[in-house]
């Protein structure tokens, strides 16, 4: 187990290196660069000067090398939008998706696993067709049409705030002030993002708890005699969780690297956004610190999937087929 | 109870579930009869905070070395300049010069500063930051990219100050815009910024990264927190100069914050449901219809700004490489193609289609709201298929196959491509109206609407047919845009940075431009600048069609502005800006 984490850990560092620097080399390909912007009202020896002043101007593979040079002691460069360092502006918008992703992760958690074990456990009848039902538009809503949807509907009935992580006229407020301040922002982004990754883990629960539930040891269990639903969530929930937790390294990937959709129309500063913007202007080093952290969370998710694997299903532990 | 009677019950309970739901939605958020009653500009309190959304976030604070709409408003809000143009009467005033003469050969300026000025840390405001400033502007290493606009003639201003309160500023020559020139200028604090421009690192000082404490202001607010990403809160400068006529110091608001929405439809929902005062950029003509149901519960006011100083362009490369061995250069570069392309645009249906009405038909790049340089007495090119087919026609162009379009004597098709960038609804709709325009005419036109710093990148290289774009003026005076009308200029779009004019025209226009920038006289500056227009409007360059009519959205518990078509459109007189009631999400005083 201990080398099989260690291999991992190998291949996230490696994951981190090729998708950064793939992005840093894809992004100065892109037509234009951060001067671009201002090169129509700058002459051509100001925009030179400029450049040069940035370190643009200087050969690829001389500014890859240097950037290199500076990851090797974990500094990500200088954001040439921000002026300031890209780990620094990585650490703060990484704490807000960080607090999205959890609630919207825990809030996925809650409703699609419950409702996966629903559906799953019943063939027939007009609840688990409605979950169903329920689940495939959600997974059909992509999620532009969700965040705005969810917009529209805060703006439409006043209950919420429409955008950003904290209020404007609430800067100054004491600590828990602030907490609930931002637990009135939270709900919209948070379903924004929740409502879908519901929907697909309600649909990877209902199959997989439908298919564990023909299992013999299911059988066997409810032949000594314990009750359905005793079988169900001793018996066969651990073992359909292994599709499931999968799909956890992923999410956990995807939502943790931000979402530059959900972030943009609802105004949360996160690392999706900060991305999105970065590749707007054309900022080498931010471009590839943010994909950086998307590669890191998506292998540390994957990591953390496998663990909980191994934890919920003893055959991952001894190698056993499933 | 049967399985039909279960399922009748069940549809007759989503019925009624149905009905409470659209009741419910359509009763909400029903203005209360008291809410009826704020008018705009009846507002008048001191205090309160104001809540806008602003786009972008500023790359940097210090103005002399990156301009951007959001650098802009920082330094509009917080920094001072020794006069500034008034954006609602488009006239020069004084702002921390009070006064100023001018000597009888037009060339030295000797302005006396403001007594008792400091900036917001308490250091005295005096001629020395004047100097300063220049000797930074100046300074090739600061890389400031005012220094160029900052030239009379290629030569800097020479500038003195004989005391604390007196600076003389001699250009080298006379200069038509006169004291107008140093609209441009920000003042820098040299007790702040000396240190960085000897050590060669003014470009870094006061970057997006400095702390808000670190920055001094003399304008009428000052920064206090720039949460990155969420919100710049801008605080009352307690030692700003400005006083009411009543003499109460000015601003009139405790706080304005600048939210960080950048997304254009989020920031019209937050507009929508209150949640912001005011957008800094105007209202997109398809969002008037959305904004109308809140504009008639009385809670935001519409504000018609007047017609745009700046309009969307099309126009074609017009450089001889480019077409050099490409047939199609043989039409493309003569004027005739350029105004057979312009007689076949119905510029009322472009109004309407594009801007949904809210527009008005323009035959040059000075439309009528620049009041001082708009001429409109410009050749026009009314709608007229038949004379843009008979232009056509007289350059060889007509349909020598089987299919709809045009043909040259040497084959080429009449056909090319036109860029636009991607994000800006007007410029797509209006390259969808040009291709459709020209296909009744036999011309061919191919859309790319492409991502703006790709667009960006390609029009200085020069790789493109065509482009619809739009270039926003550094100033209404011409002569303060000569990067545009020179043919030398680094803005002069459609053929860049020409080492000598490339056509008689563009060196007629060289040389006039070059004779208003010299001229003092107003009426003498108007003939000049008139027969460039003629000029201009002759040869298309670039074509104009519609100059959009512009609207902005503010809460109508907001009051005392002076709304004005030039940017910052609301901001720009923030001192005299107040607000009634509590700030969006935040509560009421007890």
């Amino acid at each position: 187990m201990g080398r099989y984490l260690l291999r991992r850990l190998g291949f996230a560092l490696l994951l981190v290196f090729v998708v950064s620097s793939a992005s840093l080399l894809l992004t100065h390909l892109a037509p234009g660069d951060i001067t671009t912007e201002t090169a129509i009202v700058l002459d051509p020896e100001a925009r030179a000067r400029l450049r040069a002043e940035l370190g643009l101007d200087r050969p690829l593979l001389v500014q890859y090398a240097s950037w290199l040079g500076g990851l090797a002691r974990l500094d990500f460069g200088r954001s040439l939008l921000y002026s300031r360092p890209v780990s620094s502006l990585l650490g703060e918008r990484a704490l807000n998706t960080a607090v999205l992703a959890t609630a919207a992760l825990l809030l996925a958690t809650l409703v699609g696993v419950p409702l996966g074990i629903y559906s799953g456990s019943r063939a027939r009848g007009i609840g688990p067709a409605v979950v169903r039902i329920v689940s495939v538009v959600g997974l059909s809503v992509p999620p532009l049409i969700g965040s705005l949807a969810l917009v529209f509907f805060a703006a439409r009935t006043g209950w919420l705030p429409v955008g950003g992580m904290t209020s404007a006229g609430g800067v100054e407020l004491a600590w828990g002030q602030w907490l609930a301040d931002l637990g009135r922002h939270l709900p919209i982004p948070v379903m924004a993002l929740a409502l879908p990754l519901a929907a697909s883990l309600e649909r990877l629960q209902s199959q997989a708890i439908a298919s564990a539930q023909r299992e013999p040891f299911v059988a066997a269990s409810r032949a000594r005699g314990l009750g359905r639903v005793a079988a169900l969530l001793r018996h066969a929930w651990p073992v359909s969780l292994r599709p499931v937790l999968a799909l956890y390294g992923v999410m956990i990937g995807s939502l943790f690297s931000g979402s530059f959709v959900v972030e943009v129309v609802t105004s949360w500063p996160g690392l999706g956004r900060l991305m999105y913007e970065a590749l707007r202007a054309r900022d080498l080093y931010l471009v590839a610190g943010c994909a950086a952290s998307g590669a890191f969370f998506l292998a540390a998710g994957t990591w953390i999937a496998d663990i909980l694997l191994a934890i919920a299903d003893p055959r991952v532990r001894t190698g056993e087929p499933s | 109870m049967n399985r039909q009677a279960r399922a009748l019950l069940s549809v007759l309970l989503l019925a009624v579930v149905a009905f409470a739901g659209w009741r419910w939605w359509t009763d909400l958020r029903e203005p209360a009869a008291d809410e009826a009653e704020i008018v705009i500009g009846q507002v008048s309190s001191r205090g309160g905070t104001l809540i806008s959304s602003l786009r972008s976030e500023p790359r940097s604070f210090n103005r002399l070395v990156l301009q951007s709409f959001a650098t802009d408003l920082y330094s509009t809000l917080t920094q001072g300049k020794l006069v500034r143009t008034n954006r609602a009467t488009q006239e020069i005033e004084p702002s921390l010069a009070e006064k100023w003469t001018v000597s009888p050969d037009n060339t030295t300026y000797t302005l006396t500063l403001r007594d008792g000025v400091t900036w917001s840390d308490g250091a005295p405001f005096t001629s020395a930051d004047v100097l300063f400033t220049f000797q930074a502007v100046y300074d090739e290493k600061a890389g400031s990219i005012l220094r160029s606009s900052m030239m009379v003639n290629g030569a800097p201003l020479q500038v003195s100050a004989p005391d604390a309160r007196t600076v003389v500023v001699q250009y080298p020559a006379p200069f038509g815009p006169g004291i107008g020139l140093l609209d441009n200028l920000t003042l820098a604090p040299k007790h702040k910024l000396q240190a960085a421009l000897a050590a060669g690192t003014f470009g870094q000082a006061w970057n997006a990264g400095t702390p808000p404490s670190e920055l001094v202001s003399i304008g009428p607010f000052m920064l206090t927190r720039y949460e990155s990403g969420q919100r710049m809160v801008f605080s009352r400068n307690p030692r700003y100069w400005k006083k009411d006529v009543a003499g109460q110091p000015l601003p009139y608001l405790d706080q304005l914050i600048l939210e960080i929405v950048p997304d254009q439809n989020a920031e019209l929902v937050r507009l929508q449901s209150g949640q912001i005062d005011m957008l800094q950029q105007q209202v997109r003509p398809e969002d008037v219809a959305t904004l109308r149901p809140v504009v008639d519960q009385k809670k935001l006011e519409l504000l018609e700004l007047g017609v745009a100083t700046d309009a969307d362009l099309f126009f074609f490369n017009l450089r001889p490489a480019k077409w050099a061995k490409d047939p199609r250069g043989s039409f493309i570069m003569r004027k005739e193609f350029r105004q057979a392309i312009s007689h076949a645009v119905d510029r009322e249906a472009f109004a309407n289609t594009v801007f949904l009405g809210a527009g008005v038909p323009i035959w040059g790049p000075v439309t009528p709201g620049n009041r001082k340089w708009f001429s409109p007495n410009v050749p026009r090119y009314p709608f007229s298929l038949d004379r843009a087919r008979a232009l056509l026609a007289g350059l060889g162009l007509v349909n020598r196959d089987a299919d709809e379009w045009l043909e040259a004597a040497n084959g080429a098709e009449a056909r090319f491509s036109v860029l636009t960038y991607r994000g800006n609804t007007s410029l797509e709709r209006s390259a969808a109206v040009l291709r459709d325009d020209l296909k009744q005419v036999g011309i061919a036109v191919d859309v790319s609407v492409i991502e703006q710093n790709a667009l960006i990148e390609r029009m200085v290289k020069g790789d493109f047919d065509s482009i619809f774009f739009v270039v926003n003026p550094t100033s209404l005076d011409p002569a303060m845009s000569l990067d545009y009308w020179l043919s030398s200029g680094s803005a002069h779009i459609w053929n860049i940075a020409q080492k000598t004019p490339a056509t008689e025209w563009e060196g007629r226009i060289d040389a006039l431009m070059l004779k208003l920038a010299g001229t003092v006289d107003a009426d003498q500056q108007k003939a000049i600048f008139n027969e460039v227009q003629g000029l201009f409007a002759e040869n298309l360059p670039a074509l104009y069609f519609v100059a959009p009519r512009l609207y902005m959205g503010v809460s109508t518990r907001v009051g005392g502005l002076t709304p004005s078509i030039l940017r910052p459109q609301l901001l720009w007189n923030a001192e005299t800006i107040t607000v009634r009631g509590p700030a969006p999400g935040q509560a009421a005083p007890q």
